[in-house]
């Protein structure tokens, strides 16, 4: 499922970064698919960018800066660590621009770019992202267990603004998870690999992530589950 | 001959199934044991029902936020650019002379 970059060099060859894996045959996931509509323009910039050309290069600034940047923050959880990655990811982007073949969407393989470099900035900061999950999830952050001790029959909706915040405040490992997976549509096996983790760590972790989520969100006040979703467990 | 199937399992029990149950069928089983206890056990059902509903609103937050990084960014990033640019000038030898 991990998209068709695996040629193109950049996101491959960031140092102490696991290679990236072949491409299914299946086609990319749900998040990776709707995050990559054509952009009017961006080829030519791409070319001219690739020639050198300082115009061009700021036009694929201005047309992917949001995403990145957006990326960054809600990984990183912090604002001038999300500007920081951002500028490196398109000083990589300045340096590495070159090796881009077109093999898959700009947008995708400068995303791959983005994830992997932060990835490898949490590591050089001694985060460990998954493995030792214990570490970086103390039993504070926890989630706790369900068992009836609440009211079930919660309705309403949960804003994006809110949602946004319960994110920002997860811990690093669950944050990661659940940023790649349920709003990038990272698949569990390209989040191991990413992570090097096992698949069922990382779906454990997502697990966990949306949890502690729902305690977060509820003990904001926010309510839960609109109606569409009750058919869902019939 | 009707088979008669154990369907009582524990809170604890059935959410223990759950990251796997996520994982492959979006929180809907097909095991009977788990199917009865979220038909049975509102609980259950609720917390199911919040956690898919999580899942799904994470899709609003594929589309950027809007908000964008400080003009400051893309100052460093031009200023670091042209020094890259120069080093590389200064490292390339000079055409031969005709």
């Amino acid at each position: 499922m991990i998209e068709t970059m695996s040629s193109e060099s950049t996101p491959s060859t960031l140092q102490g970064l696991p290679p990236t894996q072949p491409p299914a045959t299946d086609g990319p996931a749900k998040g990776l698919f709707k995050r990559n509509p054509p952009i009017a323009g961006e080829a030519e910039a791409i070319e001219a960018a690739k020639a050198g050309d300082p115009e061009a290069f700021s036009k694929l600034y201005a047309l992917h800066k949001r995403r990145v940047y957006t990326l960054c923050l809600r990984m990183l959880g912090n604002v001038s660590e999300a500007e920081d990655m951002t500028q490196d990811a398109f000083l990589h982007l300045f340096r590495k621009i070159g090796s881009f073949r077109g093999e898959s969407a700009f947008s995708t393989w400068l995303h791959r770019l983005t994830v992997n470099l932060v990835l490898m900035q949490l590591r050089k900061k001694g985060l460990q992202l998954v493995s030792l999950e214990e570490t970086i999830n103390p039993d504070d952050d926890s989630p706790k267990r369900d068992f009836g001790s609440r009211d079930p029959n919660l309705t309403g909706s949960v804003d994006r603004v809110t949602l946004e915040r319960a994110v920002a405040s997860l811990p690093p490992g669950y944050r990661m998870v659940f940023v790649l997976h349920d709003v990038e549509g990272y698949e569990h096996n390209e989040i191991a690999t990413m992570l090097e983790c096992s698949t069922g760590n990382s779906k454990s972790q997502l697990h966990k992530a949306r949890l502690k989520l729902r305690e977060l969100l509820r003990e904001t006040g926010q309510p839960l589950q609109p109606a569409v979703l009750k058919e869902a467990v019939r | 001959m009707t088979q008669n199937i154990d369907t009582t399992i524990s809170c604890a029990e059935f959410q223990d199934h759950l990251p796997e149950l996520f994982a492959n069928a979006n929180g809907v089983p097909d095991d009977p044991t788990l199917k009865h206890h979220l038909n049975t056990c509102e609980n259950c059902a609720a917390l199911v029902r919040d956690l898919q509903y999580i899942a799904d609103q994470a899709r609003m937050l594929l589309e950027p936020a809007e908000e964008d990084p400080s003009d400051s960014v893309w100052s460093n990033i031009q200023s670091k650019m042209e020094l890259e640019r120069a080093e590389v000038e200064a490292a390339t030898p000079p055409l031969p002379s005709q």
